[in-house]
């Protein structure tokens, strides 16, 4: 996309950043690039098979990228939602990052299958995207495509998930979990998973068994769920890294739907936006004292 | 029984050397096994609290006294506080030995001259034993030892033996400003008191162990006195789970620290990467 | 060597049979989403060989992802420990992949390793593996720029090549033959070796266009770049997550932890890990020798291409693909293989200073 090549370029040779982050035609895909030269700025492409969540690259674990300069990131909405993530818990200063906004009609699942959009190969989040066009973003770049086809598949299932019983949804989550390995793959990705020591890696005392059993990976992704409530994304990274194919995004989903019940907040893109961790307001809802 | 499984040890004796390092004595529960176990100066084992997991120390005592093991710790993990809160009597376990020795065949016939700091002086104080206790197989035996103060010193009962030995030249030292009134020892960092000493290198071999600093300021010492790199002996600590190569975690580039090691010479340590 | 041949569906007959003698029978099944994984079958029916590239290796049958290693139990101050069986009940793999298959014969080399690992060879003693000469070449696969083919026969008992209506037969161990006695009527005399041939042949050209290295002069470069800007490059898209590690058929490193299960007592178990993990070297002072992912990715390549075949004599990757397919960050094996071998083809002409990196 020549836009965004002739930004990138331009940023680099201003100096203004010391690495674009974006996408590059990889030799089995598209793949994140990290291009630090403008006479590479070339490489830079946006297509629907750009599914990968850049801001992950902002975390303040990777202080690797950090050596590199200034970061500019290219971000679609959904992923614009993590920097204003990052920002809001001052993991980021806003005015350490160059955001540029992509206009997106949806990715594709699977960055190394079919380029070709469908109902079958989109990614779950996109069908019914309302950011579609980025907002509090430095640049802007590309033309805006029509909406992405297709339905939530985690919605759906979802639904069928709240009709059926605790006994029932037990023994669904138990056979998903079973598949668990431990990888840590989920957690790694998430930009939104930034604490130097995650809570269960900690030993003293060992909160989560760190054991790929049911009962440790249903206090893993639990807990998982938990801390990422009003935080997450909803970029679905986690659930396209999971090597094991478990449908992590179920769970994300569930408790935004909750915390969105409850206290009327969704995940932003304006980091101005408080969301419910951080703040208190009197009239907060409060079943729970009675 | 598999070989992930320990033996049963019970805590015999328990020594505070310092306010923060004990000393704990174990006996195997399983007379066979009490009976038959063996093994050589520079190996270590797994040392289990069961409920806890596993720890990795050197044998600190020496396989010339029979019938027990000793090992010395600080708590700074998991495992480790929990081995301070256990008691004489208490039920721990250990798998072992393992690893590669102190080549004390090598040194027979040499003088020795060991060197440590701190509690660096444990995984030495097997060998100094081991030499001790076939005294006539060595020629000079010099043993440089320091810690920061004196209430760091380990082994406090050992070194005052030691000290009244006539065969053994012994120095203690404490950093400048570790000493106490009643301080009889030298005051210096150990590189400095090993220049002191100037052991000579003729017909010897050094044994080195203590924390990564006191390591890197007095292996110039030794070269510059002489020692060549085949005859300076230390060994290395790194994270271990399994102690037996199949793990994956303790390599350093291909050498792997619990099959080839611990017990490495300075001029096998040269070759490995930065990586421990 | 004994040659047969076996229908399609006296391979299923076979099954059955195995089934209904008590043997557990683990082949590629497809799930409900149409992904093809390896598992214990109930029925025949549900076998699914040469569809698709199993999602996971065969790894979890040998190594499971969590095993005890053994009991304890506090009973005043003394602990009783109880042992876990080492012998297990008859298995059989019914179309493994030959990269599959492979990797579990590499790996008994580090479970070996002067100390036997009752647990793994148990495991393996009790398995009969028939390996299925691989229908399943795509682009992500590279088996034989890591010396192993398409029908390569390590690892295998037994191995089954696609002719016309059915297969042809190889034992090669005597749990084969084993398997060809006892179920014997299941087989018939003569092999379709022309048809086999021509088959193993096609696999091996269409994968040998994936990737061409040297692995000696791999192993050579890494030897003498344990620094260069080739690891920071990787560590820049690398998320350090295990993804990798968790799909690969050779990635065997674990975690030793103890668990309690009720009060007093609990087992010590042996988990899955990876060394992609920053917490994988940590130590309890806080040092952490690869505290950084630069590091960690020069290990985990270093592990499959310089130090297992240096202490082995065997290369730790089977060329399967699954890491290049499984990693979110886009790291494609394959490629940093053909860069180093590059590196190392230059250098042997040029003495190149510079590194790969950038």
């Amino acid at each position: 996309m020549k836009e965004l090549q002739e930004l990138a370029r331009k940023l680099l040779t201003d100096g203004t950043v010391g690495v674009v982050i974006g996408w590059e035609e990889g030799p089995r895909g598209i793949r994140p690039y990290f291009c630090t030269r403008p006479e590479d700025a070339d490489k830079l492409v946006f297509t629907p098979r750009c599914v990968h969540n850049l801001a992950t690259y902002l975390s303040p674990r990777r202080s690797n990228v950090r050596e590199l300069g200034k970061v500019a990131v290219v971000v679609k909405g959904c992923d614009n939602k993590a920097v204003a993530g990052l920002v809001r818990e001052t993991q980021l200063k806003r005015e350490d990052v160059v955001v540029i906004g992509v206009r997106c009609g949806g990715v594709v699942l699977d960055p190394y299958g079919p380029a070709e959009l469908t109902a079958n190969t989109v990614a779950d989040r996109c069908p019914g995207c309302d950011v579609r066009e980025p907002h509090n973003t430095d640049h802007l770049v590309g033309e805006l495509p029509p909406p992405p086809p297709g339905e939530q598949r985690t919605a759906k299932l979802m639904s069928e998930l709240e009709k059926s019983s605790p006994d029932q949804r037990w023994d669904f989550w138990i056979e998903q979990l079973s598949k668990c390995v431990r990888c840590n793959a989920c957690r790694e990705v998430c930009p939104m998973c930034f604490c130097e020591r995650c809570l269960a890696d900690k030993t003293q005392p060992q909160w989560i068994d760190s054991s790929p059993h049911p009962r440790g990976n249903l206090a893993w992704h639990l807990t998982r769920a938990m801390h990422q409530a009003g935080r997450c994304a909803g970029c679905g990274e986690c659930e396209r890294a999971c090597p094991m194919d478990i449908p992590l995004m179920l769970l994300n989903r569930k408790v935004a739907q909750v915390v969105a019940d409850s206290w009327g907040y969704k995940s932003s893109e304006d980091p101005a936006v408080a969301a419910p961790i951080g703040t208190f307001n009197k009239d907060d809802p409060q079943e729970f004292i009675k | 029984m598999n070989l992930y499984q320990p033996h049963r040890v019970e805590i015999k004796e328990i020594t505070d050397e310092t306010v923060d390092t004990r000393t704990l004595r174990l006996e195997f529960k399983d007379p066979e096994v009490a009976q038959s176990f063996n093994f050589k100066a520079g190996q270590f084992g797994e040392y289990s609290v069961f409920g806890a997991g596993e720890s990795t120390f050197c044998i600190a005592s020496s396989p010339t006294r029979q019938g027990y093991i000793e090992c010395s710790f600080k708590a700074v993990g998991k495992v480790t506080k929990m081995m301070r809160s256990l008691g004489v009597g208490d039920t721990m376990g250990f798998r072992g030995p393992y690893g590669n020795a102190f080549p004390l065949d090598k040194m027979a016939g040499h003088n020795v001259v060991f060197i440590a700091g701190g509690i660096g002086l444990a995984p030495v104080r097997c060998v100094i034993w081991n030499v001790l206790d076939q005294r006539e197989r060595f020629k000079d035996v010099t043993i440089i030892y320091g810690a920061r103060s004196v209430g760091d010193l380990v082994y406090k009962r050992e070194l005052e033996e030691w000290a009244k030995r006539s065969d053994v030249k012994l120095w203690q030292t404490v950093d400048p400003g570790g000493e106490t009134p009643e301080w009889k020892g030298e005051i210096g960092f150990v590189p400095t008191i090993v220049e002191k000493a100037a052991p000579s290198p003729a017909d010897s071999f050094a044994v080195i162990c203590g924390p990564p600093i006191m390591i890197k300021f007095t292996m110039p010492v030794l070269t510059k006195l002489g020692f060549p790199n085949e005859r300076i002996y230390t060994t290395l600590e790194n994270r271990m789970k399994c102690g037996i190569g199949k793990c994956g975690r303790c390599n350093v580039g291909s050498v792997y620290v619990c099959k080839d090691g611990p017990v490495f010479n300075a001029a096998q340590l040269a070759e490995l990467p930065p990586e421990y | 060597m004994t040659v047969k041949t076996l229908t399609t569906e006296n391979l299923s007959h076979l099954a059955a049979a195995l089934l209904a003698d008590g043997t557990e029978v683990i082949a590629p099944v497809k799930d409900s989403s149409g992904k093809v994984d390896y598992r214990a079958v109930k029925q025949a029916a549900e076998l699914a060989l040469g569809e698709a590239l199993p999602r996971k290796s065969l790894k979890e049958f040998f190594l499971p992802q969590t095993e005890c290693l053994f009991y304890f139990k506090q009973v005043k101050n003394d602990v009783e420990l109880t042992p876990v069986p080492t012998t297990f009940g008859p298995r059989i793999v019914l179309g493994a992949k030959p990269c599959d298959a492979a990797a579990v014969d590499i790996l008994d080399r580090v479970f070996d390793w002067d100390y036997h690992d009752e647990l793994w060879f148990g495991r393996r003693q009790a398995t009969t593996i028939v390996t299925l000469a691989c229908p399943m070449v795509d682009e992500f696969c590279f088996c034989t720029a890591v010396d192993i083919e398409p029908a390569t026969r390590q690892g295998a008992d037994m191995v089954i090549v696609p002719v016309a209506g059915g297969y042809h037969v190889e034992t090669v161990t005597e749990k084969g033959e084993a398997l060809v006695t006892k179920y014997a009527k299941y087989f018939s005399d003569g092999g379709k070796q022309a048809e086999a041939d021509t088959f193993r042949a096609e696999a091996k050209a269409k994968v040998e266009k994936n990737l061409g290295i040297n692995t000696k002069d791999v192993r050579a470069w890494l030897e003498t770049h344990f620094e260069d800007g080739l690891w920071h490059e990787l560590a820049w898209r690398c998320h350090g997550c295990g993804a990798c590690a968790a799909v690969c058929p050779t990635c065997h490193c674990f975690d030793i932890v103890d668990e309690s299960e009720g009060v007093n007592q609990g087992t010590r178990r042996r988990n899955w890990d990876t060394c992609q993990a920053g917490k994988f070297t940590l130590h309890a002072s806080g040092h952490n020798p690869r505290g950084e992912q630069c590091n960690r990715c020069r290990q985990r390549v270093s592990h499959k291409f310089m130090i297992y075949p240096e202490r082995f004599g065997v290369l730790l990757c089977t060329g399967c693909g699954r890491c290049v397919r499984a990693c979110p960050g886009g790291m494609v094996l394959p490629e940093v293989l053909r860069r180093v071998n590059a590196a190392a083809q230059a250098a042997k002409t040029e003495p190149v200073t510079e590194g790969v990196g950038q």
